[in-house]
């Protein structure tokens, strides 16, 4: 548990200090909702917005991409991973750290993209906030568990940066399907319905639990 | 050998048709120092990695501290200074210390970062970034950070690269100190002299290879450097 703590303080206190994964992923998800906007401007028929809710899921989607590419990035200068590939802590734990610091920066560029959303296409967000967010934050949660694992493996290959895309996005889809429909869902009707929060709760814990065991085999050369 | 802190059996590597280290039996006892001596391309590196347990043996057995020692516990047994320092360069010196205390389980982790600040001179640097220090500032908090949890084997990749003379004096003192103790090491360097000051054993690798040297080799630099030329053409003859 401490090496959980540890590995989370390092990665918040190193993106603190230098910004640039969190700054990289807020410009590039700012930059994703003005080509949207320009590609599907917003209708003045609220029927023909029903895309909305997907389009912000691309942009949190692509963020998130953006993030576990730059997860390990601090890693791999000085070698780093290899000082933790050597720690006796259970590497289960060093994964669960990993995920929790990039959740906690894909939340903050979560909530900012929403704003942004939000006054691109004339959306009313704030009175569904907190459901927002909780769809959010489970779909979130599926993005940084799948993609640390990912990234964790893709870190070392010659072409990391088009790898975990690759890897990353055709396993998404769940966290999408669910992420997406719980959205359109709950800005057309102000409630959530329960069958996709079920594909997200059950996405993020098979995510979880498989990244989990796995970490001690990706860590090994 | 009971109570050895390595004990190698046919140990060896392959990357695809190069093998980078032929089967190799090692045993260390508490207290020995090994002096990994060769060319560059030796095989060095890749011994001290399966050493250390940052790759995998093609073949053969290793085992690292305790009899039985496996996963987080013989990782746990290992301390390794390595080319790259291993060392977050937007945290501070104490702050990679502590983290690495953690890490390692180490009880009360900021009085151990304090302990090892003292000992190895760090305190002018202790708060600066690791990224703003100069390689030989960082090199010294890089041996540091591998003392950090008192490993039973010390594995040390040139370590005196990027000190200056004062520092490396202090630094091989400081490794003469330790032998005798629980501690065992194995110290990969070209310096024929530091080995002769700090090693108790000598082995030479040439591409992959492996002869030890006999104990008298280490009675002098000119000794070693006799006996090393001596392996060297023993072990390019043999190929």
């Amino acid at each position: 548990m401490s090496a959980l703590l540890a590995v989370l303080w390092k990665d918040l206190a190193i993106e603190w200090r230098s910004r640039d994964r969190f700054a990289a992923m807020l410009v590039f998800s700012l930059l994703v909702v003005l080509v949207l906007y320009f590609a599907a401007p917003p209708s003045l028929d609220a029927s023909r917005n029903a895309h909305v809710p997907g389009l912000l899921w691309v942009a949190y989607v692509f963020a998130g991409v953006l993030g576990m590419n730059r997860a390990f990035a601090a890693e791999l200068e000085n070698d780093a991973l290899s000082a933790l590939a050597l720690a006796p802590a259970d590497r289960g734990f060093l994964f669960l750290g990993k995920a929790a610091a990039s959740f906690l920066v894909l939340a903050a560029v979560q909530a900012l993209g929403a704003v942004f959303f939000a006054l691109a296409f004339s959306l009313e967000l704030w009175p569904v906030a907190p459901q927002l967010a909780l769809v959010a934050g489970l779909g979130g949660l599926g993005i940084a568990c799948a993609g640390t694992l990912l990234a964790a493996i893709s870190v070392r290959t010659r072409y990391r940066e088009v790898m975990l895309p690759l890897l990353l996005l055709p396993l998404l889809v769940p966290v999408l399907l669910g992420a997406v429909r719980a959205t359109t869902q709950l800005l057309a009707t102000g409630s959530l319905p329960w069958p996709p929060l079920q594909l997200l709760i059950v996405a993020d814990a098979v995510y979880a639990i498989v990244a989990f065991l796995c970490f001690e085999y990706v860590l090994d050369e | 050998m009971s109570g050895a802190v390595v004990r190698a059996a046919g140990l060896s590597k392959r990357f695809g048709p190069l093998a980078a280290l032929q089967p190799l039996d090692l045993t260390l006892a508490p207290g020995e120092t090994l002096a990994l001596l060769g060319p560059n391309g030796a095989g060095k590196t890749t011994l001290l990695r399966l050493l250390a347990g940052l790759a995998r043996p093609s073949a053969g057995a290793l085992a690292i501290g305790a009899e039985g020692a496996s996963g987080p516990a013989r990782r746990g047994a290992v301390g390794l200074v390595a080319h790259a320092t291993f060392l977050y360069a937007q945290l501070t010196a104490r702050e990679n210390l502590v983290l690495t205390a953690k890490l390692y389980g180490v009880a009360q982790p900021a009085a151990r970062a304090a302990a090892l600040i003292a000992a190895h001179e760090l305190t002018p640097v202790a708060e600066r970034a690791v990224g703003e220090l100069s390689r030989g500032w960082a090199q010294r908090v890089s041996i540091a950070r591998a003392l950090v949890h008192e490993p039973r084997l010390l594995l040390l990749d040139e370590p005196f690269s990027g000190l200056d003379p004062g520092a490396a004096e202090r630094l091989a003192e400081r490794l003469a100190a330790q032998r005798g103790g629980e501690r065992a090491a194995v110290l990969v360097t070209h310096e024929l002299a530091r080995a002769v000051q700090l090693a108790t054993r000598a082995l030479v690798l040439v591409r992959g290879r492996a002869r030890e040297l006999a104990a008298a080799a280490l009675a002098s630099p000119a000794a070693l450097e006799a006996a090393y030329r001596d392996a060297v053409a023993a072990l390019e003859a043999a190929r």
